[in-house]
């Protein structure tokens, strides 16, 4: 197949071993650029303005949020469901396609998973901030206690998506940190004395690079990938639980599952393209993420885009299907109501624009590319929105319906959550390789002709 | 303080169970003179008192002149919640929303505490003895004395203001022996007790007198009605007696009654009224046709009844004249049982509506001259007359008592700076409020809980007021101070007893029971019982004079194109007396779902042609020519049922005081006003009442109106108001959403099961049911038949179940925390438009949608069916409240304001006080529950049904709500459920509320339009 036109090699420059460690260390040597501390003094700030707003709102109460009785949720869970979509794209490409021996994935794969990480923490963050009382927040945790027979309640699909998410971000850790020790054992060897090749000493635990470490490092890594990768299915359908096992018309359908694993996945590969997009261009990484890597990620973007355009039918379909007048007017709200534009919005940028992918001249215009998958997340976190406001904001009995408008505290919540994913990023590519370097090496044709392909199965 | 308590061997455990009491005490209660008690609890317990214990003191409620009988229940010496007096025979244990939120202005820490000389407060001996000098030398010098208040109902209040003002000789039969213990008070030459409704029925006064030769109001008894034609009159809303009259109206209307009873009600109204909601017909008509319409139907009658007529002009009839003649049939027929009620302050048109009632037989069948009402004895006349005094600075002395002329009426404003040049001004005013803040002395009347006093609200009947407490602050009831001023001081309870015992234990009616017809045990009933019947003079009634009546005199009146000025009471403000209560200012309205302001409501056409929405502000401009223009600023609201040509405003607003609610609610950065542009709740739109002839008049002809190009959105607690979804989103034949249900009648008795599904029913499941129910069911069945919408059951329950005030902004973001709310739905109708009620509240679902949501089980279900929530068990996630499809979960976004330490002293404190965070909803009145249970084990004895009242239903007027156990068969509740008019909200959910309705009926005939099944 691959024989009809030869690919570009997945590393431009002809890269030697060398080359690529001194390239990917670079940036943890040298001290930082001015446009990382300007972008990391940018994103500072807006988590400083997120986390003074979370402050003010957890000092003042949850009624400094634009909620109501009728749209007991809104930007809170809006939020969560988005980052906790954008974490899955790490998994996908560090998981699902390191089982499937997608090299591309190696330039990628360490940072998708640090945006993984960075994202289950924002998304983390809003379960925990959203409730009434923040501070028993631990209630929801069953553990043993002495208040009599209290426990949780199994039954709640909030408590599956506490085990979901604690989970999924244990694994998401434990697998990133994993594919790490190697490379970090790689940066301490090249540190000067210092805390900071100590530091990065004590956590290569001790990594000699010999055949048997490697051996074991392989085997664990295989392993966790294979850990990994049922969560990639299985946590977003639990977060579709909150919605999909609830009463509320617009909320109570069986499409929500695979719906939200399509969208969290294409949410999150849009993602990583921004982020990757913006990477190689600042960190001087255009050798390394090339369009190789690009392609196929774009590819992904436009096939998950089409699934959840196509669950946006499937549940209009049911819906009007449905012969159920609740369902029915849920779907017209959704279109014509008073929220309409929300979903035009999310329609135009899920459904249509990705559909230029199909055009490789626009998977090649990187410029076009990067619009394409911003409007992608903005698309996403419409979808999340619509589901959830839309659905409530007119439920069954006319009487309580109502409009929700978000305030300001809420809107700096929102800038916050991105503030600390950049910041967590940014801090990320300035203190840790941002490409696996171990990986990558395997997949240089540096030195052996077209062995990549060879070795592809 | 009862006083049969029994001994008991008390172990641990039963007197634990013994401090929870029961109903049973209200029976107990109060018998004879409560002590005082002190206000904040015992520092030495009296001998007897239960610590936690409950007393029920019988009294009458004072919100109105209206003179319900209620239930003070009373804690540690401080009363926490008023009920609704089931032995009385006019209010018949129900109690409107004013009447519940009352105990909240007990302890309004805005009340006067002292008496007040010119605006210091100063002791009661000082003011006594100016006053008495003043007094004095008026007298000397023959100077006018006036005394301005609203209709007294209470008999020995009535008696001491005549004594007051005319001296103790002119009635000797009462006062004779009080003489002869002192010297003679002699009163005063030039002496008159001007009364003066602020909601005044002086047109009905006075067309009584042209036609029966006496100024009374007569009795309606709607119960005994089939057919009821209301014209502008809100009899189940803010008009004259609402509580005895929905309690009335609803005996007719009993459609499983036996035998079977469904009274015809029509109305014809300009504007939306609650009554006009309750209608089987109701017609909106131009606001000056009432007097063409009232010829109209009185020509027909007159010509069924062979009585000659002269020729009139008719001129054209408001609405289609085959109604007309439908409706003079069904009058017609029903003669000697039906009744036309007119709320118009034109005495021709009163004239004419006697004539109608006369025609009809009505009078001494539904409405009763020889029992009048005493509830309005107001004079326009003699009001104009005394402003015109005082205008002249005729008047020497004048003392205002339970009014509140500066605000109240047209001149206010002028009076204002009249006041100050009267010699002598003395306002028993409880606040300082406008007019008192006018007077050079302030005598702060005591509140009703706090003095002894009486009412007598209709002839005949009437009742013991006891004192629930001490007075809270230095005040003082009405008659002490008169008794203080005619130098024979005497405690009211001395006064109130002196007068029963003269002038109302004589004429008791007499009972079989003769040993017990001494005076002490006459007393002691009537103050245990709250009331007492006893033969009242029946007034000289004159046969009918049919020369008064002059059709032609108010027909026709000319057609106007310009628009009309309606102003009305509200439900929970009525004329402004209780705008100081945040219970009532939260009260939606019960018709509009309004909280917080008052608004402009416009029709949706009249509204179109200015260009207005709701929310846009607009001036009303009134007054023509030389008269001064008076102007209105207010938001705009559409209001579906209105007549095209006409602007309705309410009256109430803008009261001095609420500028005290600028600081109500949480403070925020997005914060919103609490109060208008003018820091207060409204604008009162007083000044635009307009006298015409010597009559006040609720309407003004000719306003203009324009559109200012502000905004100011109204705290609507109800956004989308159609009972159908907005047609553009609606699906094929999915328009009407199904939570009301209504049948007409003659469907109804074609086929006792009406059409539509059968609900309440649900398939067999695939799992078995969680909840086997072993012993009780606790359930709840809602009739809509007799629910009206009034609204006291919200209060009730927020005054039960310490459900905070938030505040307009609050209620303006759709928090507003009320437990109980009533969804009001308009509809499409044959004649406009058609408007149902909806109590709504927690169904306590068996599969409760809520239930298995919560992440930490804070909200549980209990053996017994109640859905329970476990306050500090919550953790505020929400997904409770966004999984109820009834949407009657309410959750506490910030700390809502409990800051007014006195006002906290109305707390329950049988139900938790909610902290910021938890979410909460109605609990079927747990509590209730709990007493019930523990006193039927105290007394080794089954609960009875009935026995367990939640809140809302003691106080419905209407009787519509029922709760009890559904595994009980014979329990009112499971019968009312088995009735074919039953249904449930939503049972297709699978949820299996235990809440369920009764469709409501309306007396039409099948296809007559409106919300109907069947």
């Amino acid at each position: 197949m691959a024989e009809a036109h030869h690919p570009p090699p997945l590393v431009a420059g002809n890269k030697s071993s060398a080359d690529v460690t001194r390239d990917i260390c670079a940036p943890l040597e040298r001290g930082p650029t001015g446009w990382w501390w300007s972008a990391f003094l940018t994103s500072a700030s807006v988590l400083a303005l997120g986390a003074a707003a979370v402050a003010y709102q957890v000092a003042t109460g949850i009624g400094t949020w634009g909620l109501n009785r009728t749209v007991g949720w809104a930007f809170d869970i809006t939020n969560f469901v988005f980052w906790i979509g954008i974490g899955h794209a790490g998994t996908l490409i560090s998981a699902i396609l390191f089982l499937f021996r997608q090299q591309w994935r190696t330039s990628v794969n360490r940072s998708a998973e640090a945006m993984t990480i960075f994202a289950v923490m924002c998304a983390g963050l809003f379960p925990l901030i959203h409730m009434g009382r923040p501070w028993l927040a631990y209630w929801v945790v069953p553990y043993p206690n002495f208040r009599g027979p209290l426990w949780v309640n199994f039954r709640s699909a909030l408590m599956w998506d506490v085990f979901a998410i604690s989970t999924y971000f244990t694994i998401s850790l434990v697998f990133w940190y994993v594919g790490l020790i190697p490379d970090l054992a790689t940066a301490s060897a090249r540190a000067r004395p210092g805390w900071r090749r100590r530091l990065l000493e004590f956590f290569s635990l001790g990594w000699n690079g010999s055949y048997r470490t490697w051996h074991r490092y392989e085997l664990v890594y295989l392993l966790l990938a294979g850990l990994a990768t049922p969560l990639v299915v299985s946590v977003h359908t639990v977060v579709s639980f909150d919605f999909a096992t609830a009463v509320l018309p617009g909320w109570h359908t069986t499409v929500l599952p695979p719906y939200f694993v399509a969208g969290a996945i294409f949410s999150g590969m849009a993602m990583v393209l921004t982020l990757m997009l913006v990477a190689r261009k600042v960190m001087g990484l255009e050798d390394y993420i090339t369009q190789r890597h690009i392609d196929p990620m774009c590819k992904l973007t436009l096939l998950t885009g089409s699934i959840v355009g196509l669950a946006y039918l499937v549940e209009l379909f049911t819906a009007l299907y449905s012969g159920n007048a609740y369902e029915q007017f849920a779907a017209m709200n959704r279109l014509w109501g008073p929220y309409g534009w929300c979903y035009w919005v999310m329609i135009g940028c899920n459904v249509a624009v990705p559909q230029l992918l199909w055009f490789p001249r626009i998977r090649r215009a990187l410029p076009a590319v990067f619009v394409i998958s911003v409007l992608v997340n903005v698309g996403m976190w419409f979808e999340r929105f619509v589901i959830i406001v839309t659905s409530l904001h007119r439920d069954f009995l006319p009487s309580s319906w109502t409009m929700y408008l978000p305030t300001s505290v809420e809107l700096a919540t929102l800038a916050g959550s991105f503030g600390l994913f950049f910041t967590c990023f940014l801090l990320f590519c300035r203190f840790l390789p941002m490409i696996a370097m171990g990986e990558v090496k395997g997949v240089l044709e540096h030195g052996r002709g077209n062995v990549a392909e060879e070795v592809a199965p | 303080m009862c006083d049969d308590h029994k001994k008991y061997d008390w172990s641990r455990r039963e007197f634990l169970e013994a401090s929870g009491f029961g109903l049973f005490l209200a029976a107990l209660a109060g018998c004879g003179r409560a002590p005082v008690q002190n206000a904040f609890g015992y520092i030495q317990q009296p001998e007897g008192a239960v610590p936690g214990g409950t007393d029920w003191i019988a009294t009458v409620c004072g919100a109105c002149p209206a003179g319900c009988g209620v239930l003070a229940k009373n804690r540690d010496g401080r009363p926490i919640k008023l009920e609704g007096n089931p032995q009385h025979p006019l209010s018949q244990g129900g109690l409107c929303a004013a009447g519940q939120a009352a105990v909240l202005g007990l302890y309004d820490s805005q009340r006067l505490q002292s008496p007040l000389i010119a605006g210091k407060p100063a002791a009661w001996d000082r003011v006594d003895n100016e006053i008495r000098a003043r007094l004095k030398d008026i007298r000397a010098r023959g100077g006018a004395v006036r005394f301005l208040g609203e209709t007294v109902i209470g008999p020995t209040k009535r008696a001491m203001i005549r004594r007051f003002l005319e001296g103790e000789t002119s009635r000797p039969g009462i006062e004779g022996q009080a003489a002869d213990e002192g010297a003679h008070w002699k009163g005063f030459s030039d002496a008159r007790h001007v009364i003066y409704d602020s909601l005044s029925a002086s047109a009905l006064l006075d067309a009584h007198r042209l036609t029966h030769g006496v100024r009374l109001l007569p009795q309606y008894r709607l119960g005994e009605a089939d057919v009821i034609v209301g014209l502008d009159a809100d009899f189940m809303g803010a008009w004259i007696s609402p509580v005895a009259f929905t309690a009335d109206y609803r005996r007719g209307r009993e459609p499983e009654g036996q035998p079977p009873r469904m009274s015809y009600h029509v109305q014809f109204e300009s504007r939306m009224s609650l009554t006009g909601a309750c209608a089987d017909r109701r017609l909106a008509i131009p606001p000056e046709c009432l007097g063409t319409l009232l010829n109209h139907l009185a020509v027909r009658l007159a010509e069924k009844a062979s009585v000659p007529l002269e020729k009139i002009d008719l001129g054209r009839p408001p609405v289609p004249a085959a109604d007309l003649d439908r409706l003079a049939d069904r009058l017609w027929q029903a003669r000697g049982r039906s009744v036309v009620l007119c709320g118009s302050q034109d005495v021709k048109i009163q004239v004419s509506a006697n004539f109608v009632n006369h025609l009809l037989d009505a009078y001494g069948a539904t409405i009763l001259l020889d029992r009048p009402s005493h509830v309005k004895q107001g004079d326009d006349r003699r009001l104009s007359a005394l402003v015109r005094e005082i205008r002249e600075g005729k008047v020497a002395a004048l003392f205002i008592a339970g009014a509140n002329p500066v605000y109240e009426l047209p001149e206010g404003g002028e009076l204002k700076s009249l006041l100050r040049r009267i010699p002598l001004t003395v306002s028993f005013g409880s606040h300082l409020d406008e007019t008192a803040a006018m007077a050079r002395y302030v005598c702060p009347e005591s509140h009703f809980l706090e003095s002894w006093g009486d009412a007598e609200p209709a002839a005949g009947v009437a009742s013991v007021a006891q004192p629930a407490l001490r007075p809270l602050g230095d005040t003082r009831p009405l008659i002490e101070s008169l008794a203080a001023w005619m130098d024979r001081p005497q405690s009211a309870y001395e006064l109130v007893r002196r007068h029963w015992e003269e002038s109302i234990f004589p004429r008791r009616a007499k009972g079989k029971d003769e040993k017990a017809d001494t005076f002490e045990a006459f007393w002691e009933d009537a103050a245990a019982r709250g009331c007492a019947e006893f033969e009242a003079e029946a007034p000289a009634v004159k046969e009918f004079a049919r020369e008064a009546v002059q059709l032609g005199e108010t027909a026709p009146e000319q057609p106007i194109d310009n628009l009309t000025l309606l102003l009305y009471p509200t439900v929970a403000l009525q004329d402004g007396r209780h705008a100081l209560n945040p219970w009532l200012q939260e009260l939606p309205d019960p018709v509009s779902k309004v909280t917080w302001d008052n608004y402009a409501s416009l029709s949706r056409a009249t509204a179109a042609g200015l260009g207005v929405e709701d929310g846009d502000v607009i001036r009303i401009a009134c007054g023509e020519g030389e008269e001064k223009n008076v102007v209105l600023e207010l938001p705009a609201l559409i209001q579906p049922g209105q007549h095209d040509r006409v602007v309705a405003v309410a009256l109430g607003y803008g009261r001095r005081g609420t500028e005290r609610f600028a600081k109500l609610a949480p403070d925020w950065i997005e914060a919103r006003p609490l109060v208008g542009p003018n820091g207060l709740v409204g604008t009162n739109a007083a000044p635009c009442l307009a006298w015409e002839g010597e009559t006040l008049r609720y309407r003004r002809n000719g306003v203009t109106l324009t559109k200012t190009g502000e905004k100011r959105p109204l705290a609507c607690t109800q956004q989308h108001h159609e009972i159908a979804v907005p047609p553009r989103l609606a699906t094929p034949g999915a328009g009407r959403r199904p939570m009301i249900e209504e049948v007409a009648l003659s469907a109804y008795r074609a086929h006792p099961q009406p059409g539509g599904e059968p609900t309440g029913e649900h398939g067999a499941g695939l799992w078995p049911d969680d909840h086997p129910y072993a012993g009780k069911r606790w359930g709840m069945v809602i009739d809509l038949a007799r629910c009206t919408g009034c609204s006291a059951c919200v209060v009730a329950c927020q005054a039960e179940n310490n459900v905070p005030v938030v505040g307009r902004d609050e209620v303006r973001r759709s928090r507003e925390m009320h437990w109980l709310r009533i969804d009001r739905y308009y509809s499409e109708a044959a004649d406009g438009v058609d408007t149902a009620h909806q109590p709504m509240l927690c169904h306590h679902c068996e599969n409760a949608p809520c239930e298995n949501v919560c992440p930490v089980l804070a909200t549980v279900h209990s053996e017994e069916g109640l859905n329970q929530q476990v306050y500090n068990r919550c953790v505020g996630t929400r997904y409770c409240a966004n999984n109820c499809p009834y949407k009657v979960r309410r959750f506490n976004w910030f700390r809502y304001a409990r800051d007014d330490r006195r006002e906290n002293l109305a707390l329950n404190p049988d139900v938790t006080v909610r902290s910021r965070g938890v979410m909460e909803k109605c609990s079927f009145c747990a509590q209730r529950i709990q007493e019930a249970r523990l006193e039927a084990k105290r007394l080794d004895r089954e609960l009875r049904d009935g026995e367990i009242q939640p809140a809302c239903q003691q106080s419905c007027p209407a009787q519509a709500i029922a709760f009890g156990d559904l595994n009980d068969p014979k329990s009112r509740v499971a019968r009312l459920a088995a009735s074919s008019r039953y249904y449930q909200v939503l049972s297709e959910l699978n949820i299996r509320p235990a809440v369920g309705y009764l469709r409501r009926v309306r007396n039409r005939d099948a296809g007559e339009g409106g919300m109907q099944h069947g």
